[in-house]
């Protein structure tokens, strides 16, 4: 259906970033689904959340487990590959192709590790410009992404705004709260603290950070979820067994859930990668560029945009995602804004969400038949 | 709520909003009004709706509409952000008829609010002859699951916007598909009209 394509961009000139220094000739994986028509005008733009990555609708290589958003990209699917063409690039910082801390370094031939440079949300944007150019786009029709994906369309309509004609953010927030930085911090430390981790020189180890990573997976699953939705899925059943252990086994069919997460994570995701991209996530601030003003930021904001919170959702709660739509009222913006009842907590964007599915169909078919 | 003779209505409502205006729906159902209006007014429509299915059939539609609540939300927005808003069928609902009525005239340079008359002569009727809670085409809940938490007449409404400082500029008959410039209370309009319909600004 797709294929997994490299490509390699910034070969003329270096991409700066924010935190000084800069990336020449970085790797850029990413797929594609559906067509790019004669006008260039039914681009869908994917952004991918934290663990997320470039397979939105495609078979994962590793897990063999379908795409994260299979449900909604594809073809007769809400984003409707018959119809459009679907990009879905890995973050630069990611470890599924691109760029990042476990790929070669061009200038000395090892892994880059924790020389790699520290990046923001903004240089992922950036890079994935330079894909879009690369590809002959000028206008992107429409940018959409959750949770970090949805960190990706703001700051997509506050750095390129005239290239973006439609915009769907979900579940997200304009800047991590201290709370959100609180749980990255943890998932980090939880690395680091792993005497596999070896600052970050572990890739030819036989000895690989695989407990603190994923321990920090457990962490930041419990946040993914609702108390509610753990609570009807798990409650307090044992897993397996009729009487409790008196031991530090897994009793609770929770703990075992969780661990299974952890355990499956460490075979696809690289523990640098995971303290990079968490550390571009806490450093976001859409405004930051514009002195703290939200409504500066957006100010060249031209594109049509439709918000999405899911109720249960309290890592990036309803609340947050009103903030941005206050904004983008405020401008007097083309905005649409649902929030969609569920007990998935913010996962939700990843579920069976059939409401959330309309939402987002109705919205694209109408904004491309209005083209 | 559904508006009844929906078209008739949307074409008086259509007759006070010049072309090209920015308008905003508040209680904006299905996104039919902003539908028509903006077919034949052009307008820049926005929407709010508190029913989410609703929302979902603004957004097929291709209608910006914010899930939300007049009671609520019309905070959100800058003074005078729009040229219109629109509040039909929808003041009896709301849980402050009062600041709702201050929101859409700081958010808007004019404002067109249409509700049910409940000093119509059928109500009255309904009331002195039966002794039960008027129930009709335009009022079709029973009194305990009706959606409406204050009912009011035409004249009770003139006084609202006389409080508020908020000025009448027109009123609308909508049986007689009529508008006309305000010049205070009138005793056919608060008996006679089913719906009262007014257009009203505050600087």
């Amino acid at each position: 259906m797709c294929e997994n394509k490299i490509v390699t961009l910034a070969e003329d000139e270096p991409l700066n970033l924010d935190g000084g220094g800069s990336l020449s000739k970085f790797k850029t994986a990413y797929t594609t689904y559906g067509k790019l028509n004669d006008k260039k005008n039914n681009s869908i733009l994917v952004c991918h959340a934290l663990t997320g990555d470039q397979y939105v609708a495609s078979d994962h290589p590793i897990t063999k487990k379908n795409g994260w958003w299979s449900m909604v990209v594809g073809p007769d699917k809400p984003i409707d590959t018959n119809k459009f063409f679907v990009i879905c690039p890995n973050v630069i910082g990611g470890c599924m192709g691109s760029t990042g801390p476990k790929e070669i370094n061009p200038e000395n031939g090892k892994e880059f590790a924790t020389d790699f440079p520290v990046i923001t949300i903004a240089d992922m944007v950036r890079a994935q410009k330079l894909l879009i150019d690369y590809l002959g786009i000028e206008k992107i029709f429409c940018v959409t992404g959750g949770s970090m994906g949805g960190m990706l369309v703001l700051e997509w309509l506050s750095k390129f705004p005239e290239m973006v004609h439609s915009a769907v953010p979900i579940a997200t927030a304009t800047n991590h709260s201290a709370q959100n930085i609180a749980l990255n911090e943890l998932a980090r430390q939880s690395i680091m603290a792993d005497p596999n981790w070896q600052s970050g020189n572990y890739y030819h180890s036989d000895k690989k950070p695989m407990k603190g990573l994923s321990v920090a997976r457990m962490a930041a699953h419990i946040s993914y979820l609702s108390k509610e939705a753990l609570q009807s899925k798990f409650g307090r059943n044992l897993q397996d067994k009729n009487s409790l252990d008196y031991s530090f086994d897994a009793d609770f069919q929770i703990e075992s859930y969780l661990r299974h997460q952890g355990f499956t994570f460490v075979d696809r995701f690289d523990a640098n990668s995971y303290l990079y991209i968490t550390r571009a996530m806490d450093y976001f601030d859409v405004s930051s560029a514009n002195n703290g003003s939200l409504i500066e930021a957006f100010k060249n904001t031209q594109s049509k945009i439709l918000c999405v919170s899911f109720t249960s959702d309290w890592l990036y709660p309803t609340s947050e995602n009103k903030k941005i739509v206050k904004v983008f009222n405020s401008l007097g913006l083309n905005v649409s804004f649902i929030e969609i009842e569920t007990e998935n907590g913010h996962d939700s964007f990843l579920l069976d969400e059939p409401k959330f599915f309309e939402a987002i169909k109705g919205f694209i078919n109408s904004t491309f038949e209005n083209l | 709520m559904s508006l009844i003779n929906e078209n008739k209505d949307f074409g008086v409502i259509a007759e006070l909003i010049p072309n090209n205006a920015s308008v905003i729906d508040v209680g904006c159902n299905d996104g039919s009004l902003l539908e028509y209006l903006r077919k034949y007014k052009n307008i820049d429509g926005r929407g709010m709706e508190i029913d989410q299915k609703k929302v979902q059939l603004c957004l097929a539609k291709g209608i910006s509409v914010i899930e939300g609540d007049a009671d609520t939300d019309l905070y959100d927005y800058p003074d005078k952000l729009f040229d219109y808003s629109i509040l039909t069928y929808t003041l009896q609902a709301t849980k402050s008829p009062k600041t709702v009525m201050q929101q859409l005239v700081r958010i808007s340079k004019k404002a067109i609010i249409s509700f049910p008359n409940f000093g119509h002569w059928k109500i009255g009727a309904s009331l002195l002859l039966n002794r039960k809670m008027p129930v009709s085409k335009k009022l079709s809940y029973s009194w305990h699951e009706t959606p409406n938490l204050h009912f009011c007449t035409i004249n009770d409404f003139i006084d609202l916007c006389e409080e508020l400082e908020i000025k009448i500029e027109k009123k609308g008959d909508l049986s007689n598909k009529k508008l006309s410039n305000f010049s205070g209370k009138n005793f056919l309009d608060s008996y006679f009209n089913e719906v009262g319909l007014f257009l009203v600004s505050k600087d």
